[in-house]
């Protein structure tokens, strides 16, 4: 995915939008086949405008979700699990 | 469910299955109770509630299966006994009627992304955080743990009780609905959205 396609030669319509989209989330989510996998990423992909926009979105929007929607446990609130775990292994 | 095999582990052993199986998925199990209850003093305590329980429950877990899926599982079943009834949050439509509405091709094709990543990039404050809590909680469930817990579809559905056509099939509703969410503020901070 390193190397960017030659846009004007592109198809600016993808007439399997909704398949597409699943497929690539499939893709993203490690649920393809390798079939899929090997037919919209080498070829797909290299020829159709709107599938190679959405694949960058989708990979964008994971990438935002990983860095701004993690919380971590406060400190105080993990020490007190362990402390009242210990105290239930004690008993 | 399969068939629960009860174990029968030492004070030791329930020590180090506490310590080195549970413990290191905390933080991970904080936001996920962060992100349904939507409150810091909720999520405190339904992180403490399901720490006690999966140590009391401790024989039922299996040692070398995945610690993490079983914990969630854990988590999300309490939220739903315990939180989800005196949860902030208005009554909740019914979300049969929102996965069928949202099956229909119709919306489909009325929200097909036009967002961009470009948009995206400039969003650095709470804009996805803000977008992602204003999902119904169904949608926002399944887009952490496949998103952000990287849980595989299978493992999504033991933890949610539903089957993996459903687990796919919320996914990718529960995508559409955070795209149609940030192509609303990529408009107000100024992109054109074609």
């Amino acid at each position: 995915m390193s190397n960017v396609p030659d846009q004007k030669r592109m198809k600016q319509d993808c007439e399997n939008k909704r398949e597409c989209l699943e497929i690539l989330q499939l893709i993203l989510d490690g649920e393809a086949s390798t079939e899929q996998k090997n037919h919209f990423l080498k070829e797909h992909l290299e020829e159709c405008m709107p599938c190679y926009k959405n694949y960058h979105l989708e990979v964008a929007i994971r990438e935002l979700l990983k860095t701004k929607c993690t919380n971590h446990a406060p400190q105080d609130l993990v020490d007190d699990i362990r402390k009242k775990i210990i105290q239930n292994l004690a008993r | 469910m399969e068939e629960v095999i009860r174990q029968q582990y030492s004070e030791q052993e329930k020590q180090n299955i506490f310590n080195q199986e549970f413990m290191p998925h905390i933080n991970s199990m904080y936001n996920f109770a962060y992100r349904l209850t939507l409150d810091a003093d909720d999520a405190k305590d339904l992180l403490q509630d399901t720490y006690l329980k999966a140590y009391r429950f401790i024989d039922s877990f299996q040692q070398g299966t995945n610690a993490k899926a079983w914990l969630f599982r854990i988590l999300k079943n309490s939220f739903i006994n315990d939180y989800r009834k005196r949860s902030k949050e208005p009554s909740k439509v019914d979300y049969q009627e929102v996965e069928t509405f949202y099956n229909s091709e119709d919306v489909d094709r009325q929200i097909t992304p036009d967002l961009r990543v470009e948009a995206l990039q400039d969003m650095i404050g709470d804009e996805i955080s803000n977008a992602l809590n204003s999902l119904d909680v169904d949608f926002r469930t399944v887009i952490i743990l496949c998103d952000l817990e990287g849980f595989k579809y299978e493992e999504m559905a033991k933890i949610l009780d539903i089957p993996i056509g459903t687990v796919r099939s919320r996914l990718h509703r529960a995508r559409n609905l955070l795209k149609e969410k940030l192509s609303e503020y990529a408009k107000s901070m100024g992109y054109k959205t074609t």
